[in-house]
């Protein structure tokens, strides 16, 4: 049995130090600020901050967590070009909520919206 | 999705983003004993670094105290901090993501949000307080991210009534901590 990898060339570049403030929602929220700046590629280097309430895809299950105040602890994804050129975001992590519990998934467009802020470290990827 | 209102005015941009320049990373390894984030802290001062991005990779904690969200009862901000929840080690960390820059007053600050499984198999994660994540044997690996010309700097922020880490343009040179 052999599976071929797709593989794509290229380096880290500029880093991108990004803040969002409340009420944003995460994931239209990255790309936004990426298509503003004229990001396309791109992966997380770090990223500290807290969400209102969230929503997180994990397999079928939409785990819906309610807040205010859910950390996100980890944060780790890529920003891609879509059909249209434009930059699209896929972002996973893990969260806590107010009684420390955590939850982890894909966080869903539109359903995230920040609470304080997010502390977000971008770097640019820059295919050969 | 739900909004709240903040205690104080909406402010712009919606979205903050300033290029800091490609750097060298730096992998950082810290020993049993130490504090993770005061260790962090103390052992990039040395290096000349003071403003960066951290991914922490591993680490195998004695013992921590971390802290997590809760709806602010005085009504000053939308969420604050609950008591703390405290573990014996040993503690495995699973992923830890944090943010260095000089806070309100100058001080360099590590913002640090961490993933552990205790010793029962149990997750937990939430805000690391300096001063309460007591590295066990095993140490702490750390990779950073130095940031020149654009860092994170903490400042008063009006909408939040928080300070909190805003990105910052600074000459060329870089600028000093």
């Amino acid at each position: 049995m052999s599976a071929a990898a797709i593989f794509e060339e290229g380096r880290l570049g500029r880093i991108a130090v990004i803040r969002l403030r409340p009420n944003e929602d995460l994931v239209s929220a990255v790309e936004s600020a990426c298509r503003e700046h004229g990001l396309v590629h791109a992966v997380v280097r770090s990223a500290v901050g807290s969400l209102v309430d969230a929503v997180l895809e994990a397999g079928e299950t939409a785990l819906e967590v309610p807040g205010p105040g859910i950390e996100i602890l980890t944060l780790a994804g890529e920003v891609r070009p879509d059909d249209a050129g434009g930059p699209r975001a896929d972002l996973r992590g893990t969260i806590a909520d107010g009684k420390a519990r955590v939850y982890g998934g894909r966080f869903r467009r539109g359903e995230n919206p920040i609470c304080i802020t997010l502390e977000l470290v971008l770097q640019e990827w820059l295919p050969a | 999705m739900r909004t709240l209102v903040q205690p104080g005015a909406p402010l712009q941009p919606r979205r903050l983003l300033e290029w800091a320049a490609p750097a060298t990373d730096l992998r950082a390894t810290l020993s049993a004993g130490q504090d993770l984030l005061r260790g962090l802290v103390a052992a990039l001062a040395e290096r000349g670094v003071a403003h960066a991005g951290v991914q922490v990779l591993t680490a195998e904690i004695a013992r921590l105290a971390y802290l997590t969200g809760a709806e602010d009862p005085s009504g000053e901000r939308v969420a604050t901090y609950g008591p703390p929840t405290r573990l014996e080690g040993p503690v495995t960390l699973l992923g830890a993501n944090g943010i260095l820059g000089p806070g309100p007053d100058g001080e360099t600050l590590l913002h640090c949000h961490a993933v552990v499984v205790d010793a029962g198999g149990r997750l937990h994660g939430g805000h690391l307080p300096p001063g309460d994540c007591l590295l066990g044997a095993g140490g702490a690996v750390a990779l950073v991210t130095p940031l020149r010309e654009a860092v994170f700097a903490a400042s008063y922020d009006s909408e939040t009534n928080y300070p909190l880490f805003q990105p910052t343009r600074t000459a060329k040179q870089g600028i000093s901590a």
